[in-house]
């Protein structure tokens, strides 16, 4: 039983029929919320902060092993790891927002900032590590030359890596991965608050005054898990590494979001089931 | 990250540690429903011991899962268990006595979705992909009933969402055993104060998930043995059941916590040593460090 199977295939392009029997759990998601009594918008509003966790994801320049040897470019950890310190950052914020505001613009844009300011940070501090610590250039070596500054890379790539540092053009697309995901995980957060604060003071029989921490809590909690899983499937769509917006693994990105929007739907469905009267 | 991970043939097959992982965390958080019958939370520990299978038959199946080469490391599959785990558990508590079976069937059910989407929606094309998920859902929403049982006696929704949480030493059992404190009925239920309201769920939720994607992280290789990883989610199992005794006070009589702090430390102690013993028998050779022996200034 041992070294079970090979590499994982992980091909290109997408597969129809699994893609056409996501979209239909995702209707059928939709569907069954409608029947179960419950409003579709905030079910609407959670698969698209889901696709956008799945979008997101792919702009985060994501070196694992590899990169913390300075054999390729990014940052030197695993996606899921990644994806978590930038969403929960964005959810942080945005909850923040929301408390303080109430106004979903606000909150949903604090938490797009949050998230992207917490890759802003992670990208310089990883790059003053890799220049001033490691001692090594930023190079990619997907690319000759850098779409943004122009600057060139080969010159400075070593042989025999992929590369090395973080080129400005991660570190654009880390910020960009950062701000979309934090996005999404705040979206997912305010749909989820909205409807426990409506459904939760009827089937517990309190006022929604007293409800609010454990609304709070639940929603906060869910959007943790739906960020995990959204996550997760957009790292293993990614399988290990990418280097940021212009990977050609970045072509990969439809998959994601068809699957991270269908997860959304029917994790969100379940979630929703809380408020249902059940009578027990 | 393609470093090639190797499961080993184990003496106990696949299928048994499923059948015996689901059996002992059911029974186990269906034991903590004694405090209920008793009136005394010291049954509370029980939640932990299910909690404890759960994650070791978890470790096994992660093992056969990521023995595919993700690309990924093997925590994501300990995040997308608790992530997945986290939605199927809070939403099965719903169902009262039925609570643990809902939550097994819902935690399947959505496993089977995440695995159907990474399977075939993002062509990972692994053949274990959805099964596995499947059973590591199961495995994170039990180990997150488990010990929410643990912390705060109860596996019912209003146990966990209705305050408990006092820390001060009078006896709870009241609190525990009916999931509920007694409020006059003008007075507010202090929701802030719950397992879920106060979002210490949060806590055990990280706790269970790195204990669940540590073992086989750690002992991946070429000579990687089922008993020595099995050893170590048992050893991991218990320190997170330690971290769970110690949030119980807030929640349990002075006790009924400390009996769970003392089975979670035995626990903790035999299995580290046991874990330290099967280390020996596989390592090639046992040095044992010693401090650098100075040899002086001009010698």
């Amino acid at each position: 039983m041992s070294a079970l199977g090979g590499k994982a295939a992980g091909g290109e392009g997408i597969n129809p029929t699994g893609s056409v029997v996501g979209i239909v759990i995702l209707l059928v998601s939709i569907a069954a919320t409608y029947a179960l009594g419950f409003s579709i918008v905030p079910l609407i509003g959670i698969i698209i902060g889901g696709a956008l966790i799945g979008f997101g994801v792919h702009f985060v320049p994501v070196g694992g092993a590899p990169a913390a040897m300075g054999q390729a470019p990014g940052i030197a950890t695993g996606v899921a790891m990644l994806a978590a310190g930038a969403g929960l950052a964005g959810l942080f914020g945005g909850a923040w927002a929301y408390e303080a505001t109430g106004d979903f613009a606000v909150a949903v844009a604090g938490g797009a900032v949050g998230g992207g300011l917490m890759m802003a940070i992670t990208c310089l501090m990883v790059n003053a590590t890799y220049v001033f610590a490691m001692g090594i250039p930023a190079a990619s070596g997907k690319i000759a030359k850098d779409p943004i500054t122009g600057d060139t890379f080969p010159e400075y790539k070593s042989q025999g890596t992929e590369g090395h540092g973080l080129p400005f053009i991660s570190f654009f697309g880390g910020v960009v991965g950062g701000f979309i995901a934090g996005l999404g995980g705040t979206l997912i957060y305010i749909e989820l608050l909205d409807v426990y604060h409506a459904g939760l003071p009827a089937i517990m029989q309190a006022n929604p005054e007293a409800i609010e921490p454990l609304a709070v809590s639940l929603a906060g909690i869910f959007a943790i898990g739906f960020f995990l899983v959204n996550a997760v499937l957009a790292a293993y769509n990614i399988t290990g590494t990418i280097e940021g917006p212009h990977d050609p693994k970045f072509k990969r990105v439809p998959r994601a979001v068809i699957g991270c929007a269908v997860a959304s739907a029917f994790c969100g469905l379940i979630s929703m089931l809380i408020v249902l009267n059940t009578g027990m | 990250m393609t470093a090639k991970m190797e499961a080993s043939a184990g003496a106990i097959s696949e299928n048994t540690l499923m059948i015996y992982g689901i059996v002992v965390a059911l029974v186990g958080t269906y034991l903590t429903y004694l405090n209920v019958v008793t009136g005394m939370a010291v049954f509370s520990f029980f939640g932990g011991i299910g909690a404890i299978a759960a994650i070791w038959w978890g470790s096994d199946t992660i093992k056969h899962l990521c023995s595919y080469g993700l690309g990924t490391g093997v925590p994501s599959a300990g995040m997308v268990a608790f992530g997945a785990g986290a939605i199927a558990m809070i939403a099965g508590t719903k169902f009262g006595m039925a609570s643990p079976i809902v939550t097994l069937i819902l935690a399947a059910i959505i496993g089977a979705v995440i695995g159907y989407i990474a399977n075939n929606v993002i062509n990972m094309n692994i053949p274990v992909m959805i099964f596995s998920l499947m059973k590591l859902s199961i495995v994170g929403a039990l180990t997150m009933l488990g010990f929410a049982a643990m912390c705060t006696g109860t596996f019912m929704f209003n146990g966990l969402v209705i305050g408990g949480m006092t820390l001060s030493m009078e006896p709870a059992g009241e609190a525990a055993a009916g999931g509920a404190q007694t409020f006059m009925v003008t007075v507010l239920p202090e929701f802030a104060g719950s397992l879920i309201g106060g979002s210490a769920l949060a806590v055990i939720f990280f706790l269970g998930a790195m204990a669940l994607q540590h073992p086989f992280n750690a002992c991946l290789g070429p000579n990687e043995s089922q008993d020595r990883t099995l050893m170590l989610a048992i050893e991991v199992g218990f320190l997170s059941m330690f971290v769970v005794a110690v949030m119980s006070y807030a929640f349990l009589d002075m006790m009924a916590a400390t009996v769970g702090l003392i089975i979670s430390l035995i626990g903790w102690f035999y299995s580290y040593k046991q874990y330290i013993a099967l280390s020996k028998r596989d390592a090639y050779a046992w040095l044992d460090a010693k401090p650098i022996i100075e040899v002086g200034g001009h010698e």
